[in-house]
């Protein structure tokens, strides 16, 4: 055995050594630059350090320079997470591509052969060329998903008017309930909110896998004196470190709401005040159709979007304030039945919304909640007991809005939160994504010259177009104008001709009969699926430029940039390669690694990888920092920026129309396109052609937008790595928090409403709890309530899928890296009870079959009693291509969208980008698990 | 002999703050053995999911240390297999083999049923009151370390100024010995240079005033280094002040260097599904099974500190954890590496 030891008889440390120089060397670099991930993860927005050597990245580490924002609430450091840190590694990986591949044998063969970008951009501009000319532009798919590497498409579809898939339908990150309660896109607090919260409900998110640089907020809360509680059907992740664990049963999360919400009622703690004030709970509605009371039943030529109280004070019916949420010296009664004379001169009774909610609240007493919820009716009251007390913040995720039913969840928790007041204040509200500040961008292909006097004049103009939209009426606020502009000129945002897909996939994809099939639908349906979406088309509630046309177009091109369809759709690879793959004659995958999209196309365009390219991170509400990822390195073989190959497909394109002696085309909104000088047009005469060049000016309007400090420049973030936002900007979801950003605080969202008391952009002016359009009405629906998921799949499939964002991918993306996948079990793998394995003979590792109606896949069972029995867990983003026979997930999800989210004439239930549409859902499906060794 | 430093550096880890990201694991790999040669299975640092069976596979039965406080105990070797993971897949042939759907991407060498985190999330109980938490590992740098003294080759040593064990990888000889004493079983051999290698402190890091990797890339701000004599430093406040940090298995005699903030977890559930909130989810024996008998004092105080923040009280402790300030968990080494330059 050993003797002596060098630390301490040595004369030295004992790491003088060669090999303690072998290590010291691996640590070293000789460059060092900013870098950040600009993809869809929501955190994002973390920055790092990348270290180069040699002209090779080497390795990453966070940055950890985040100062605190506000006095006594701990810094944001250091931002980061695993896939971030081994980021560098997909640089060098073998699915890595870098050089553009053309196929050379059938689809999904995976046989390529390298060509030059020339003969590449040549092939594709032809085939959109052919698309246009053939059928028009709306035969050339481009999807809109925001990962950076989106640009090409973007920057394709923006110059010539192409149709872009709204990306609320296309990955699915959107909370109808939210927007039906608020009209708004996600208000979201900033992350150091979270510290605040005295009450924190996880509920619907499973933050431990999805927010792992901001998940130390929550622990650090909870240290802070706060409380945890996690409702989840699973024993979840992010139960482990919760002080509570609800364990909700699938897909009843509305009904356990509800309860809460009926027990703060009953005791009579809701905040009387906050309700009245800031929610249509006080609007009185006819109790002999359900609908509110509107001026034009009381007085010939009244306004149809003017609404009334019933003052308890004067005892007479009150105009309701559109200008103002303050109820201005009136008591809006909350209960009772009141008779209001019509224009006709008969005579109505009348009641306050607050009064119907009672009587429906009746269903939900936690006795009866927690038969349908499966839990303990005194867990619903000690939880009711502690919202109505405590600032309290649901910390939602995405995943409500992926059931079937999530509008109605999510409007029974919004319920929950406006009864207790829990709001427009710190440490309350609610979670989800939402980004801002990328004007820059968006508006570059706006401006007509470059500079930043182009910005500013951009700006008088943007300013003129809101004044002339608010023109007349001086009740509209900003968050209405604002929405008014985007309602009418879709591009403002930069986002092109977007469209919301689901009538796409209805006529092209291969849902139709899907969503007809009785089995799949709701049983308060009256109607076939179909017979709901005619009805929605013909009275013209949507875009006939999108709803109608794709009757007859057939998709002829399609263009996934940094995507990847064929994992993401709902409904499955085996729909699409059944309905839609035959019809292309062109598929385009412009990506930095392979994926299974593009071993299904016919060109694979090699983009730069984050750290080849300069851009800036996801600019998010969550952490309102400007975040430099700069260009560490050259890129890779062959590959260019996304902005080079987008810039490059728009020269060719114009060449190749030139040639053909096409110098214009009518879009589908019949504006016409001219394709002279495309390019010109698009870089200001070569101006602005390089990325580096491109990019400063698009921070320095950034700046002149007022989103960055004066005087922000590419240069002065070098230096600096990130810089916090000032402002909202004029595009993007900014507008939607409805606060104003204070440079020293946490943000809190709905503040105008709160504070100001500004009123909402929905159809009655304040948070909107009853929805009387004669759709909701029909289904039951005009209230919160709960509703069991349909059986999408299969009634009679034994357990139910519920998935989420996983650990170790940010969707697909990291899921090959071979690092990661060492992590897990490299594989992709579904979780199972394990006295539900016992009964099936099942064991941990073992391949099994999922199954039902809609498709199989083979995938490892993993075993775990903290998954709930008859639950399977498949947390999503494995690549299809690690599936044995390719089928993956997604092939198991119907992908149906609910016939409400077709309503498009009801005051704020009207389409605009990333706003309300059809969503398809994934969750809740039923399955059964087969063995298949 | 039980060789002493002057000074011995600790870590600790708050488990109530640790998510099972693997960041630590991932900046500890991409650092120092992503691309070294036959080190493909070796990930100095992980964090497994508890209960469970952990890497190497069974690895709290293989023996080592000095149990009972006896002489020295050379445990079970683990093999590759117990390891596990290490894995490389068929990128080429699925991506650009021309194979199509005919395969799929799959682990072309290493264990095809065990790998560094194969447990993950599973954990133990019954629902609904399953039970489990994370648990990051790496080299307890013990102030007693087996390895140093089985090795035979003179190879390990303790670091006089810090106290971290570190091996000479010149004078390895590869017999493994240390392997076999070490209880935590957090030593790899490389088969490619026949040597066997561990965590090494992140010694170049230290050595100029910058935290080691796992600690320093937590997102989750649950890991702490510091002097356990620097009375006025996080970890010793934690370990010694606060009693809150508990070594792993201190009946293995090793005197680690690692602590651990033990966890709380949620309230069970009763029969009727009520909340049962004087009650224990994690049971208090598995508990003691790996922290000792003082776990169950260090979680009396993190509740009723916990308490005392709910009543609107001060508490040292609950601020230390919250950890206002990120570079406090750095203690002394709080250094920015990006303002080194390397000549």
């Amino acid at each position: 055995m050993a003797s002596a030891n060098r630390g301490i008889s040595g004369s030295s440390s004992g790491t003088d050594g060669a090999w303690a120089n072998r290590y010291r060397d691996r640590w070293s670099w000789d460059k060092v630059t900013y870098g950040s991930h600009s993809v869809d993860c929501y955190p994002g927005g973390c920055l790092w350090r990348v270290f180069s050597k040699d002209g090779k990245v080497v390795r990453e580490e966070q940055a950890g320079i985040a100062t605190p924002v506000e006095a006594g609430i701990p810094d944001m450091n250091p931002m980061g997470c695993q896939k971030g840190a081994c980021w560098s590694h997909c640089l060098y990986s073998q699915d890595r591509v870098t050089q553009p591949l053309k196929r050379v044998g059938e689809r999904g063969e995976g046989k390529f052969e390298p060509v030059s970008w020339d003969d590449a951009l040549t092939d594709i501009a032809d085939a959109i060329l052919d698309a246009i000319e053939e059928q028009g532009p709306e035969a050339v798919l481009t999807l809109l998903t925001p990962e950076v590497g989106a640009m090409p498409a973007r920057l394709l579809a923006t110059s010539l008017g192409l149709p872009t898939t709204d990306g609320n339908a296309e990955f699915q990150d959107f909370s109808p309930g939210w927007h039906l309660t608020w009209g708004l896109f996600n208000p979201t607090a900033s992350m150091d909110d979270w510290f605040l919260a005295e009450l924190t409900l996880i509920w619907h998110a499973n933050p431990v896998y999805t927010n792992i640089q901001w998940y130390h907020y929550l622990a650090e809360a909870r240290y802070n004196g706060g409380e945890v509680v996690t409702v989840a059907p699973d024993y979840s992740p992010s139960a482990i470190h919760a002080d509570y664990h609800v364990p909700v049963r699938i897909g009843t999360d509305a009904a356990l709401a509800l309860a809460m919400c009926k027990v703060i009622i009953d005791a009579e703690l809701y905040q009387k005040q906050f309700v009245q004030e800031q929610t249509d709970l006080p609007l009185l509605v006819r109790r002999d159709d359900g609908r509110f009371l509107r001026e034009c039943d009381v007085s010939e030529g009244g306004r149809d979007d003017q609404f009334f109280w019933w003052d308890a004070l004067s005892g007479s019916l009150t105009a309701a304030p559109r200008n103002t949420l303050a109820t201005m010296g009136v008591d809006p009664a909350l209960d009772g039945i009141y008779t209001a004379t019509l224009k006709d001169g008969k005579t109505v009774e009348v009641e306050p919304v607050f009064a119907r909610l009672r009587r429906r609240l009746e269903d939900y007493t936690p006795e009866r909640a927690a038969e349908i919820c499966r839990i303990n009716p005194e867990n619903i009251r000690t939880l009711a007991r502690k919202v109505a007390t405590r600032k309290t913040k649901i910390f939602i995720g995405w995943n409500s809005g992926k059931y079937y039913h999530g509008d109605l969840m999510e409007r029974a928790m919004a319920l929950l939160l406006g009864l207790t007041g829990n709001w427009g204040k710190k440490g309350t509200g609610t979670r989800s994504w939402a980004v801002m500040g990328m004007d820059g961008t968006s508006f570059m292909h706006r401006k007509q010259g470059p500079g930043q006097a182009e910005a500013q004049k951009l700006i008088s103009g943007m300013i003129a177009m809101r004044q002339l939209v608010s023109a007349g009426d001086p009740t509209m606020t900003p968050e209405m104008i604002q929405n008014r502009v985007a309602e009418q000129a879709v591009e403002l945002g930069g986002l092109g001709n977007t469209f919301p897909p689901a009538f796409l996939w209805y006529h092209q994809f291969g849902y139709k009969e899907r969503w007809d099939d009785p089995e799949n639908n709701d049983p308060s349906m009256k109607r076939s699926f179909s017979e709901y979406l005619e009805e929605a088309v013909e009275k013209g509630w949507w875009d006939p430029s999108y709803s109608k046309r794709y009757e007859q177009v057939t998709p002829q091109v399609l263009f996934e940039s940094g995507g990847n369809l064929l994992r993401r759709q709902r409904g499955g690879q085996k729909l699409l390669l059944e309905h839609l793959w035959p019809k292309l004659k062109m598929i385009v995958s412009c990506d930095y690694r392979i994926t299974t999209t593009g071993l299904y196309s016919d060109y694979i365009l090699p983009a730069a990888q984050h750290y080849e390219k300069l851009g800036s991170s996801m600019p998010s509400v969550h952490h309102l920092n400007y975040v430099l990822c700069d260009r560490a390195t050259e890129p890779a073989g062959d590959s260019l920026p996304d902005i080079e190959i987008g810039l490059r497909l728009v020269e060719k394109f114009e060449e190749r129309a030139r040639k053909r002696g096409l110098k214009e085309f009518t879009d589908s909104k019949g504006n016409v396109r001219n394709l002279e000088n495309l390019t010109a047009r698009l870089t200001f005469d070569g101006a602005l052609r390089d990325e580096e060049k491109r990019f400063d000016e698009s921070v320095r309007d950034n700046a002149v937008y007022g989103i960055l400090p004066k005087g922000t420049t590419l240069e002065t973030l070098r230096e600096k790595g990130q810089v916090r936002f000032t402002n909202w900007g004029m595009a993007g979801h900014g507008i939607s928090q409805a606060s104003t950003l204070r440079p020293d605080e946490v943000h809190n969202p709905l503040r105008w409403h709160t504070e100001d008391k500004i009123p909402y952009d929905t159809l009655v002016r304040r948070a909107q709890y009853y929805i009387d359009h004669e759709w909701f009405l029909e289904a039951g629906e005009e209230l919160p309530m709960h509703k069991e998921p349909p059986n999408h799949g299969g009634a009679k499939r034994r357990f139910q899928m519920t998935s989420g964002h996983n650990r170790w991918s940010i969707h697909s993306m990291n899921m090959t890296n071979n690092i990661i996948l060492n992590t897990h079990r490299g594989e992709p793998f579904v979780f199972v009870n394990d006295a539900d394995a016992t009964e099936l003979g099942i064991e941990n590792g073992e391949q099994v079959r999922l199954v039902n109606n809609d498709g199989d896949c083979l995938i490892a069972a993993k075993i775990s009693p903290s998954c709930r029995p008859g639950q399977v867990i498949l947390y999503n983003g494995f690549e299809p291509y690690m599936h044995e026979n390719w089928y993956s997930q997604a092939d198991l999800e119907a992908g149906h969208v609910k016939h409400l989210g077709m309503v498009g004439n009801y005051g704020h239930l009207k389409y605009r980008v990333f706003s309300w549409q059809p969503i398809p859902a994934d969750r809740a499906v039923r399955v059964d698990i087969e063995r298949v060794r | 002999m039980n060789p002493g430093s002057r000074r011995q550096l600790a870590w600790v880890f708050d488990l109530n703050k640790c998510i099972g990201c693997q960041t630590c694991s991932v900046a500890c790999k991409v650092l120092w053995n992503d691309k070294e040669e036959g080190a493909d299975h070796q990930w100095w640092m992980t964090v497994n999911t508890q209960p469970g069976r952990g890497t190497p596979r069974d690895w709290e039965t293989m023996g080592g240390g000095y149990p009972g406080n006896d002489g020295i105990q050379l445990g079970k070797l683990p093999t590759p297999e117990e390891f596990g993971g290490g894995w490389d897949f068929n990128y080429d042939e699925v991506l650009r083999g021309g194979h199509g759907r005919s395969v799929h991407l799959e682990k072309t060498s290493g264990s095809k049923s065990w790998g560094m985190n194969w447990d993950e999330d599973e954990g133990g109980g019954e629902f609904p009151n399953a039970y489990y938490f994370y648990l990051p590992r790496m080299c307890n740098h013990c102030t007693r370390p087996a390895c140093l003294e089985a090795c035979p080759s003179d190879a390990l040593f303790k670091r006089e100024e810090d106290g971290l064990v570190l091996r000479d990888e010149d004078a390895c000889q590869g017999n493994e010995q240390c392997a076999r004493a070490c209880p935590y079983k957090k030593i790899y051999f490389n088969k490619a240079r026949k040597v066997s290698q561990h965590c090494i402190g992140c010694f170049p890091r230290i050595e100029k005033g910058v935290a080691p990797a796992c600690v320093r890339q937590c997102p989750g701000r649950a890991a702490f280094i510091g002097f356990l004599d620097d009375e006025a430093g996080y970890v010793s406040k934690l370990v010694r002040k606060w009693k809150v940090a508990l070594p792993l298995h201190p009946e293995m005699g090793t005197e680690p260097n690692v602590y651990y903030v033990p966890p709380l977890a949620p309230a069970p559930l009763r029969e009727d599904g009520g909340f049962d909130e004087n009650a224990q989810r994690i049971p208090m024996a598995y508990l003691e099974s790996l922290f000792g008998g003082s776990v169950r004092g260090a979680l009396d105080v993190l509740r009723s500190e916990l308490d005392r923040k709910r009543r609107g009280l001060d508490s040292e402790l609950m601020d230390l954890l919250i950890l206002y300030r990120w570079q406090d968990a750095l203690g002394h080494l709080d250094r920015d590496p990006a303002e080194i330059t390397w000549s």
